[in-house]
């Protein structure tokens, strides 16, 4: 519906309805994080007693400060802030390389690799997970970072988007960088690398956030306390609801754990959206 | 021709420099070593343990295709499979349709449209687990925030995670409301690839709102409409965190997706060998379905 | 610096296609030498041979005696201007500039004094601080150039360095080119399908056609004097005009006679040319329009073209021949009008069913 047309129309019933659904529909989305939010915003005691309490006051932050004192979230936070930052560089580093290797240089096989791990985009991860598990008892990977980071490393769409973007940079700055005696190396980091920010900026988000809300791998690989992740953290606060510290607190929490994934996203939008669409469209 | 008094020292080749050279494979090295040996190796690996009965320490005896007869006479992991399709079947239109509804209202350049774009897409960028917390909360009986909007009608809340007949559905609610942002964004790029004259053109024919989208709209995004639907098909199918957390599985194994019970499997009773198979077959299932409907969707294009 | 070329024997594949053929060239040092020819003639591939761009399938290639085809492309000692300019677009033009001097550990001060000198013959030392992005055009190209004078190579090599440039920048860059070369005194290898810019700027041409070397030579040589029949039509706008003719031995000179009984006697020896099938070439400007009766033939105005200092006339003959022939730029001739055309004879050119030419014992010289 072009708003052309809608304004050569003007509003009509139908559109008023439509307006309808959406503002409805836009209350279902935001209801349940302001409802978490209130409810963080109570205290324990008196939500056990009055569940109604959440839609008035008072509100206290005493949840917050209890967080703050004594949750695990901050741990939980800075092991997926290593994971996650630590892949993210890794991928951006390796996928570089590669990318550039496939669309750039010739080597024997590179045809045949390049398909081959083209397949590898087509493999879930469930198809691998237990194979992987077991290998990395074997090598004694688990509750380690590079035990979280490692498969996610491995990984054909980084190799993929980077290839992608350095075949379109047009050959004749390969040659010229030649001529002007770089070696193979020096091309890339001189002068290809620098051109393609954007892939990289879009491929940085894209991995960081997946490995951010990655819940399976880490269920079964970080199983110490101190290794959990954030997801894996926040799910071992449900175990048990009502008889854990108090909803309060738990939503707390699960505000602690939500806002900074939330305000990157705020801030980067753009960013973010090109990234999952792109990653999406593959 | 090299000059007799030169010698042999001048006979070297011509340089070529797009010739293959294995010193170019040092740039792909590392990211290779990586691929094989986390995720070719454990591909094959995997495949290899289903035919084992396997543990944690070692791949165990041979068994054949014994993992797989089990696994079809377990009423439970066949029920699985019929869950995780039920679940697909309640997410993936849902998702489809409501997105392309957001997409169509809301691809204006007006600043509330612009809010209400970064809000429905902002619960995709929160994690299962969060999710699900929030939804839990949502659903609890007699306190939650659902029961309590029945209540202010005068109305008793279904019991969305305990009871059998709805709980796919309760978690399917909360799926949608998780993952709507990637098909609405997908929509509306489409929609904005399509050039205004089409529009301007249908305007000059007299073709009213519901024939333009009839008309114009609709087949001017069928492939992103079949990209979007290829795509949750194959994420909605790796169901996993939502019916962990939600509901375990139950009540009576009627939510419990493929993927919940691979791990039920592997990582809860350490049979890896039947773990591996079912993670096969799951494999199967996705590639079968992913190709099924992008064989079907150019089938009607030629047709 | 400057250098010797020589070009030995020197084939190229691409899979089952022969694009170079044997082929032989020298090149001495100090000389401006254009390659000349349509597209998928070779030239290029030939020009990015001798920078290393490409691989020699047989052959060598060798500057100053020394063999360079087995070396990489940096170390040739040559430098390119590409079509594209093909600028680093993250760099400022300085660091462009730079680049290739940096990579070899050369003296920043060294690197600074040439940029300098080189801003300087080429007028950008206004640009140095800014990206290829802000350039215009003409700039990106002088800085292209730029790039290429810091290294003092051995020589240079121009792969069609004009054909982005509008029409009036083509030609203001012509000139400075030349009197970039006058400057350097280097050796510079131009590609370009372009004839004029080949005429104008070139010491010697290589008119290059389908994976061979159709002819080597001064500008006016390859003029007035081509080799081959391609050569002939290639070279010079417009072009030659080609009649079919018999040919009879007379006095010891050809005379040729057209289809229609057209008799035209030439100055080119008789002797060693055997009966056949030939073409008579004649230039525009070796046909004049005349009176309709006043001339070797008659026929009627198709086209007029005012160039301003001379007129073309593209008249058609009786037997539906298209010949076109020069009058004055004031002419009074209009379409359709009748009118004579007088053929210079003494300055025909004779080709034969393989192609070579045959010129008379003295032609003009330009």
């Amino acid at each position: 519906m072009a708003s052309h047309n809608a304004e050569i129309r003007g509003r009509s019933f139908g559109d008023r309805v439509l307006f309808g659904l959406v503002i409805l529909l836009a209350l279902a989305m935001a209801g349940p994080v302001l409802y978490v939010i209130a409810l963080s915003l109570k205290d324990n005691k008196e939500l056990m007693v009055d569940p109604h309490s959440v839609f008035h006051m008072p509100y206290t932050i005493k949840n917050y400060i209890d967080t703050i004192g004594t949750s695990n979230v901050f741990s939980w936070v800075l092991n997926s802030f290593i994971v996650a930052g630590g892949l993210t560089v890794l991928t951006l580093i390796l996928s570089s390389l590669a990318g550039y290797g496939f669309a750039r240089l010739n080597f024997p096989g590179r045809d045949v690799l390049f398909v081959i791990v083209l397949l590898g985009l087509a493999v879930p991860e469930q198809a691998v997970l237990i194979a992987r598990h077991q290998i990395f008892s074997w090598l004694g990977l688990h509750n380690t970072y590079p035990g979280l980071i490692l498969p996610g490393l491995s990984s054909a769409f980084g190799v993929f988007l980077m290839t992608q973007y350095f075949r379109a940079i047009p050959k004749e700055l390969d040659e010229a960088a030649l001529l002007d005696n770089a070696s193979r190396f020096r091309v890339f980091w001189k002068v290809l690398l620098p051109l393609t920010v954007p892939a990289q900026a879009t491929l940085g988000i894209f991995t960081f956030l997946g490995a951010w809300n990655d819940y399976f791998w880490p269920l079964i690989s970080a199983t110490k306390k101190e290794m959990f992740t954030l997801t894996v953290g926040i799910a071992s606060t449900q175990q048990n609801f009502a008889q854990s510290q108090g909803i309060g607190f738990l939503m707390a929490q699960a505000v602690f754990a939500g806002a900074p994934i939330l305000i990157i996203y705020l801030f980067f939008q753009k960013y973010i959206v090109t990234a999952v669409s792109g990653a999406a469209v593959r | 021709m090299a000059d007799a008094a030169n010698g042999n020292a001048r006979r070297a080749k011509s340089v070529d420099i797009y010739a293959p050279q294995w010193r170019n494979f040092l740039f792909v090295a590392p990211y290779l070593f990586i691929f094989v040996a986390f995720l070719v190796f454990p591909l094959f690996w995997g495949i290899w343990l289903s035919f084992h009965k396997a543990d944690t320490f070692s791949s165990g005896p041979f068994i054949g295709f014994g993992n797989y007869a089990r696994l079809f006479r377990d009423g439970i992991f066949l029920q699985s499979i019929w869950n995780t399709f039920y679940f697909v079947f309640l997410t993936v239109p849902a998702l489809a349709l409501i997105g392309l509804f957001l997409a169509l209202c809301l691809n204006r350049q007006t600043r509330s449209a612009a809010v209400l774009r970064t809000l429905f897409f902002s619960s995709s960028v929160l994690s299962v687990t969060i999710v699900t917390l929030i939804w839990r909360i949502v659903y609890i009986p007699d306190m939650g925030l659902l029961s309590m909007i029945y209540g202010f009608f005068g109305a008793k809340a279904p019991a969305f995670l305990s009871d059998p007949d709805i709980a796919m559905i309760g978690i399917a609610i909360a799926t949608v409301w998780w993952c709507i942002g990637l098909p609405m964004m997908l929509f509306l790029s489409a929609l904005q690839q399509i050039p205004q004259d089409i529009y301007e053109a249908a305007a000059l024919d007299n073709a009213n709102r519901w024939q333009t989208l009839r008309s114009i709209t609709l087949p001017s995004i069928k492939r992103t409409f079949v990209l979007v639907v290829i795509i949750q098909i194959v994420f909605q199918f790796q169901l996993f965190g939502q019916a962990l957390l939600m509901t375990k599985g139950g009540p009576n194994n009627l939510t419990r997706p493929i993927v919940l019970y691979i791990y039920n499997t592997a990582f809860q009773r350490w049979d890896l060998g039947m773990g591996a198979a079912a993670s096969e077959i799951l494999f199967l299932l996705i590639l079968v379905a992913a190709m099924a409907q992008f064989l079907l969707t150019r089938r009607k294009a030629d047709a | 610096m400057t250098a010797s070329i020589d070009i030995k024997n020197v084939t190229k594949q691409f899979g089952s296609l022969t694009v170079l053929d044997e082929l032989s060239l020298s090149i001495p040092a100090n000389e401006f030498v254009v390659f000349l020819g349509p597209s998928g003639c070779g030239k290029s591939t030939l020009l990015r041979m001798i920078a290393g761009l490409e691989s020699v399938d047989s052959g060598e290639i060798l500057i100053n005696g020394e063999r360079i085809d087995n070396q990489p492309p940096g170390q040739r000692g040559v430098a390119m201007v590409f079509q594209s300019y093909a600028l680093y677009p993250h760099m400022t033009v300085r660091d462009n500039m730079a680049f290739g001097l940096k990579n070899i550990s050369v003296e920043r001060s060294v690197i600074d004094a040439r940029i300098a000198e080189a801003a300087r013959m080429l007028e950008i030392g206004h640009l140095l601080d800014r990206k290829p992005g802000q350039l215009s055009g003409g700039q990106r190209q002088r800085v292209a150039i730029g790039r290429a004078v810091v290294k003092e190579p051995k020589a240079f090599l121009f792969d069609e360095p004009l054909s982005n440039l509008d029409a009036a920048l083509r030609t203001r860059t012509r000139i400075e080119l030349a009197q970039l070369h006058q400057r350097l005194k280097s050796t510079m290898i131009f590609v370009t399908h372009d004839q004029i810019e080949a005429m104008t700027l070139a010491d010697r041409i290589v008119v290059m056609n389908n994976r061979k070397i159709e002819q080597i030579g001064a500008p006016m040589e390859i003029y007035n004097r081509p080799a081959t029949r391609f050569v002939a039509g290639f070279v010079g706008a417009p072009a030659m005009n080609f009649l079919p003719v018999k040919i009879r031995a007379e006095g010891g000179l050809v005379v040729a006679e057209s289809g229609a009984g057209l008799r035209i006697a030439t100055a080119i020896p008789a002797e060693g040319l055997a009966d056949g099938d030939y073409e008579l070439g004649l230039r525009s400007e070796h046909v004049r329009i005349t009176q309709p009766a006043g001339g070797t033939d008659e026929g009627v105005v198709d086209v007029l073209e005012r160039l301003g200092e001379r007129t073309l006339v593209y008249v058609r003959l009786s037997d539906g021949q298209q010949i076109v022939g020069s009058d004055s730029g004031d002419s009074r001739v209009t379409v359709g009008d009748r009118v004579g055309l007088a053929f210079e004879g003494a300055k025909a050119h004779l080709f034969d069913a393989t192609g070579k030419a045959w010129h008379s014992r003295e032609s003009g010289h330009g």
